[in-house]
C-alpha cells in the first residue's frame, strides 16, 4: 500500500478509519501499512484524540417551549394576509455588507446602459436622414434614361432565312 | 373524444407512483414530508420530534450560543413548513434539512450579527454560570478540567472557517455522508474531502498533543 500521507487519499482514509467508517478491507490494509509507517501511526493517534475530544462536547437540552413557540410563529404566519408573505421575498437574500462593494459597479453599469439607450435612437435617426438625403429623383430618372439608351444597342438574334 | 378527467388521471397516478418510489428509496422522513405536503400536520410534528435536537445541536455548535441556535432552528423549521407545498422527494430529507440549517447559520454568521449575540466563553467561565452538560457526578477539580477541555474544543471549532466548521460538524456529530455534506454546502464531494482534511488538520494542531 502507498502511504496515504503522500497521496490525496490520505484525508479520506485517515478520517474514515478513525471514524470507523472505512470498509473492512481497506481498514485492514491501512492497519497493516501503519504497523510499518511511524508517520501514519502518529497521525492516527492524533486524529483519534481529536475525534474523542470533539465527542466530549454535548450541547444542552432544548428549551421545553421550543415547539410551542414554533407553532405560534406558524399560526401567526398562516393568519397573516397573503400580501404580507411577499415581504420576505422582497428582502435581500444577502446582507448589505455583501452588497456594498457591488453597488458602485452596478451604478457604473446603469450609467453606461442609460448612455447607450440615449445614443442609440439618435444614431438610427441620423442614418435614416443621411439615406433620405442621398436619394435624388433626378439621378434616378437619369439612370432609367441611360438604361433605355442601352436597349437599342443590343444585337437582335439572327433570324433563320 | 378525450375525457379531461381521464386524461388528467395518468399524471396524478404517475406522481403518486414517483412519490412512492422516492419514499421507498429515501425512507420515513420523505414519507412524513409528503404527508405534510398533502395537508397532514401530524407529519410535521413527527418530523420536528425526529430532527429538532440534531438541528439545534448543529446550530449551537455553529454559532456557539444556545438561545440563538434555537432562534435559528425555528427559522429552519419554519422554512421547511413554508416549503411543504412544493416539496419533492429528490434527496434525503436530512440533506435538505441541513442544507437549510447551514444556509441559515452561514447567513447569520456573515451578517455580522455574531458580534451582537456571541456569548463570550471566557466571560461565561468567569461568571460561573451553569454549563450545559448535566451533572455527571464529577467533583470540582474534574469539573474544572472538563470545562477547560470543553472550552478548548469550542474555541478550536470556532477558529475554523465557517464552511470547514459546518463540514466537520455535519461529519462528526450528524454522521452525514460526504455526498450529503456536499449537497448541504453546495459544493463537490472532492471539495468536501478537502474541507474536512484541512479542518481536521487544524483541529489536530490545536487539540492533539500527538500532532
Amino acid at each position: 500500500m502507498i502511504c496515504p500521507i503522500q497521496t490525496k487519499e490520505s484525508a479520506e482514509i485517515l478520517v474514515d478509519y478513525c471514524a470507523g467508517t472505512l470498509d473492512p478491507g481497506r481498514a485492514a490494509e491501512f492497519e497493516k501499512h501503519s504497523e510499518e509507517c511511524a508517520d501514519c501511526r502518529r497521525l492516527i493517534e492524533a486524529q483519534r484524540e481529536v475525534w474523542e475530544r470533539l465527542g466530549g462536547w454535548k450541547p444542552g437540552a432544548v428549551s421545553p417551549d421550543f415547539d410551542s413557540r414554533l407553532y405560534a410563529r406558524i399560526a401567526q404566519e398562516e393568519a397573516a394576509p397573503r400580501w404580507s408573505q411577499w415581504r420576505r421575498f422582497l428582502q435581500p437574500a444577502a446582507p448589505y455588507s455583501i452588497w456594498k462593494p457591488v453597488l458602485p459597479l452596478a451604478a457604473a453599469c446603469a450609467v453606461l446602459a442609460i448612455g447607450f439607450l440615449i445614443r442609440m435612437p439618435n444614431s438610427r435617426d441620423g442614418a435614416k436622414q443621411v439615406s433620405a438625403e442621398n436619394v435624388d429623383i433626378e439621378q434616378v430618372e437619369k439612370t432609367l434614361e441611360d438604361l433605355d439608351m442601352l436597349t437599342p444597342l443590343t444585337v437582335p438574334p439572327a433570324r433563320p432565312m | 373524444m378525450d375525457d379531461p378527467l381521464n386524461s388528467a388521471q395518468p399524471s396524478a397516478n404517475t406522481r403518486v407512483k414517483r412519490d412512492m418510489e422516492a419514499v421507498a428509496a429515501l425512507g420515513r422522513d420523505a414519507e412524513l414530508m409528503l404527508r405534510v405536503r398533502d395537508g397532514d400536520d401530524t407529519g410535521f410534528t413527527m418530523l420536528l420530534e425526529r430532527h429538532r435536537a440534531p438541528v439545534i445541536h448543529f446550530l449551537h455548535r455553529m454559532v456557539q450560543n444556545q438561545a440563538i441556535a434555537e432562534e435559528l432552528a425555528q427559522e429552519v423549521f419554519l422554512r421547511v413548513y413554508r416549503s411543504r407545498a412544493t416539496y419533492e422527494p429528490t434527496a434525503k430529507f436530512t440533506t435538505w434539512l441541513f442544507r437549510i440549517a447551514t444556509h441559515v447559520a452561514l447567513n447569520w454568521l456573515r451578517d455580522g450579527r455574531k458580534e451582537k449575540g456571541q456569548e463570550s466563553l471566557n466571560q461565561k467561565l468567569l461568571d460561573g454560570l451553569e454549563r450545559q452538560v448535566p451533572d455527571s457526578g464529577r467533583n470540582i477539580e474534574e469539573e474544572m478540567l472538563y470545562e477547560g477541555k470543553l472550552c478548548e474544543v469550542r474555541q478550536a471549532i470556532e477558529s475554523l472557517p465557517v464552511k470547514q466548521r459546518a463540514a466537520v460538524l455535519m461529519h462528526k456529530y450528524e454522521e452525514l455522508e460526504y455526498s450529503q455534506i456536499a449537497q448541504a454546502l453546495g459544493c463537490s464531494g472532492a471539495a468536501v474531502k478537502s474541507l474536512l482534511f484541512r479542518a481536521y488538520e487544524s483541529l489536530r494542531a490545536r487539540l492533539s498533543h500527538m500532532a
